[in-house]
């Protein structure tokens, strides 16, 4: 019974919470820019209250974190390129730079 | 460590030689930032034509290898200023990855996630997605859609891990642009990746 109520409050706290805090559209925004510029107190304590009550916010910053890190982990072995799946060098381009270099090596 | 020591002990090295030692890494180098084979081989020629000239300054001091791919960053960043200086940022580039059906409900809490196109919990670690070159298949392919500046943006910003400041200049943009672009490439590649990697990875 009590348990109830306990949940019937909670529910109560961040339906009152999430009609006054700014919407999921605006706080991914807010996220992004996060990653950009350091965010004034007011928008560090609203972002955090949304990502109180909103799980799929709580993804989506996770989600970002991810592919930055995935990225930047892969920038940093950029000397493992030749060994990546991008195109090579066509023939064409290739025989034609040869062709430029030997010319200007007199 | 690998790299040839032919260069260090000849004064005039056959410089075609460089376009199968390096060619390949310095094309993919390009592409990878530009998404523009043609772009992509402009800049990798420059750069060799450039080497060329100022080779006795390098005189076989570090890696050569190092060094080109050097030379070939200016080049892809003089490529993103040339672009951007001919055709100047329009109001509603990109717009239609705004993506509002994210966020268009038919209840009372609009403009908060859509059931259908909210994020997720992924499972994964970056070290074990940099291993997968599917992985990196799909992410250049969620990429492409995007509208050349925004990807380049994004790709400067991630990849080479640029300051805002040095991406405004390059793409001749302000930094409030900037911002909305990464935006709209963030929200379109986390969607992008969700269907197409991450959404599939855990079905199959």
């Amino acid at each position: 019974m009590a348990l109830k109520a306990y949940d019937k409050t909670k529910h109560a706290v961040r339906y009152w919470l999430l009609r006054r805090l700014p919407t999921c559209k605006q706080t991914v925004k807010v996220i992004s820019e996060s990653m950009e510029r350091k965010l004034s107190l007011r928008e560090r304590i609203t972002v955090k209250l949304h990502l109180w009550i909103c799980l799929w916010c709580v993804w989506y910053l996770e989600n970002m974190e991810l592919m930055r890190d995935t990225i930047r982990t892969k920038a940093s072995q950029e000397p493992n390129l030749d060994s990546s799946s991008l195109p090579p060098l066509s023939a064409e381009a290739r025989e034609r730079m040869k062709l430029r270099l030997s010319q200007r090596n007199d | 460590m690998s790299e040839p020591q032919r260069t260090l002990q000849s004064q005039s090295p056959d410089f075609s030689a460089w376009v199968d030692l390096h060619g390949d890494y310095l094309y993919k180098y390009a592409i990878f930032r530009l998404r523009d084979g043609s772009a992509a081989e402009d800049c990798v020629q420059e750069t060799f034509l450039a080497a060329l000239k100022a080779y006795r300054g390098f005189e076989g001091r570090g890696s050569e290898r190092t060094w080109l791919v050097g030379i070939l960053k200016h080049k892809v960043t003089d490529h993103f200023r040339r672009v951007t200086r001919e055709a100047p940022i329009g109001e509603t580039e990109g717009e239609e990855f705004e993506h509002n059906e994210f966020f268009t409900r038919t209840d009372e809490w609009s403009n908060h996630w859509n059931a259908d196109y909210a994020p997720s919990e992924w499972h994964a670690t970056p070290s074990e997605l940099v291993e997968r070159s599917d992985f990196w298949k799909v992410l250049n392919d969620c990429l492409s859609p995007l509208p050349g500046r925004t990807a380049s943006a994004f790709t400067l910003r991630e990849v080479d891990g640029l300051t805002s400041e040095q991406i405004c200049e390059a793409l001749n943009i302000t930094v409030s642009n900037l911002w909305v672009m990464l935006h709209r490439a963030r929200l379109h590649l986390r969607n992008c990746l969700e269907i197409n990697w991450f959404t599939k990875e855990t079905t199959s």
